[in-house]
């Protein structure tokens, strides 16, 4: 029998699928008895579609237009 | 900063390789622009921090000369973060650096759960369900972007890649040398601290 705990340490293996199929039954009967994980399952989904749409990116100081230069100049220079 | 585009008369990559080969200074900017960020991310996750911009340097020369070679066996992202992935992994090597999995990681607290495994805390839906309305309040988007940058740099290059990018399970084990349970581990506990800081938004509304 699965309890919440298991739900909280599962949650993301069951929404990618992998999980063998005894245990996705059995979370999935924990699903059915308990409004919390339920919600809480929602809530794991819910925060996979704001990290996808709001796309947060690794900080960087990086002058990108400068690197599109150097590197542009390079394969100039790498062609004559 | 050079601004993401989503709809670009580069996003044909056959057009894009073309006019890159033939110098097209406009058409290195689109391609900087596109993937800098995530070469770093790949690079951060293998070599850590302190030789990244290094390794991310290299992996652009390396790309550049390489690229009349390309074949397009792959996607151009892909074979990117290839270079950038074996140039981290040898420099990894030359270091002998590793970096740790359980870096920065704390799990939900126990106390939340009774001696059984019950749930003590009373979990309710979110007011708003879609990202698009959560994500209408900026200070969500802000505190998402500060949660994102405070993981450790494995959960952020396979959140990235997953769930932002699309790259398959298989692919992301390849690029970052990792075993799939240890991408489904990274992905976790990404997604559980995100949720955490989502909920704790939630609560003080």
């Amino acid at each position: 029998m699965y309890q919440c705990k298991d739900i909280t340490e599962e949650v993301n293996n069951y929404i990618e699928g992998g999980l063998p199929l005894g245990k996705r039954i059995g979370l999935f009967a924990h699903f059915l008895m308990c409004s919390c994980c339920r919600n809480y399952l929602q809530q794991i989904r819910s925060t996979i579609s704001v990290i996808t749409v709001s796309q947060p990116k690794e900080q960087d100081s990086t002058d990108l237009k400068v690197l599109a230069k150097q590197l542009h100049d390079m394969s100039d220079q790498h062609d004559h | 900063m050079i601004k993401k585009t989503s709809t670009s008369q580069f996003e044909d990559e056959q057009a894009l390789i073309k006019k890159l080969i033939a110098g097209d200074q406009a058409a290195f900017e689109y391609l900087v622009s596109q993937y800098h960020n995530i070469m770093l991310s790949v690079a951060r996750a293998i070599v850590g921090e302190a030789f990244a911009d290094e390794v991310v340097q290299e992996a652009w020369i390396s790309s550049i000369k390489a690229l009349p070679k390309f074949e397009g066996r792959s996607k151009l992202k892909t074979w990117l973060l290839h270079i950038v992935s074996n140039g981290a992994k040898s420099r990894v090597r030359r270091e002998n650096r590793m970096v740790s999995l359980d870096e920065g990681w704390e799990s939900i607290p126990a106390d939340r759960f009774d001696s059984k495994g019950h749930r003590l805390d009373n979990v309710t839906p979110w007011e708003e369900a879609t990202p698009e309305a959560l994500l209408a309040n900026d200070q969500l988007q802000v505190i998402i972007e500060e949660t994102f940058q405070k993981l450790p740099a494995l959960q952020r290059a396979a959140l990235t890649m997953y769930d932002m990018e699309g790259f398959t399970m298989d692919e992301i084990c390849n690029i970052l040398d990792v075993s799939t349970s240890n991408v489904r581990v990274l992905l976790h506990r990404a997604r559980t601290t995100l949720h955490h800081s989502i909920e704790k938004y939630q609560d003080n509304k």
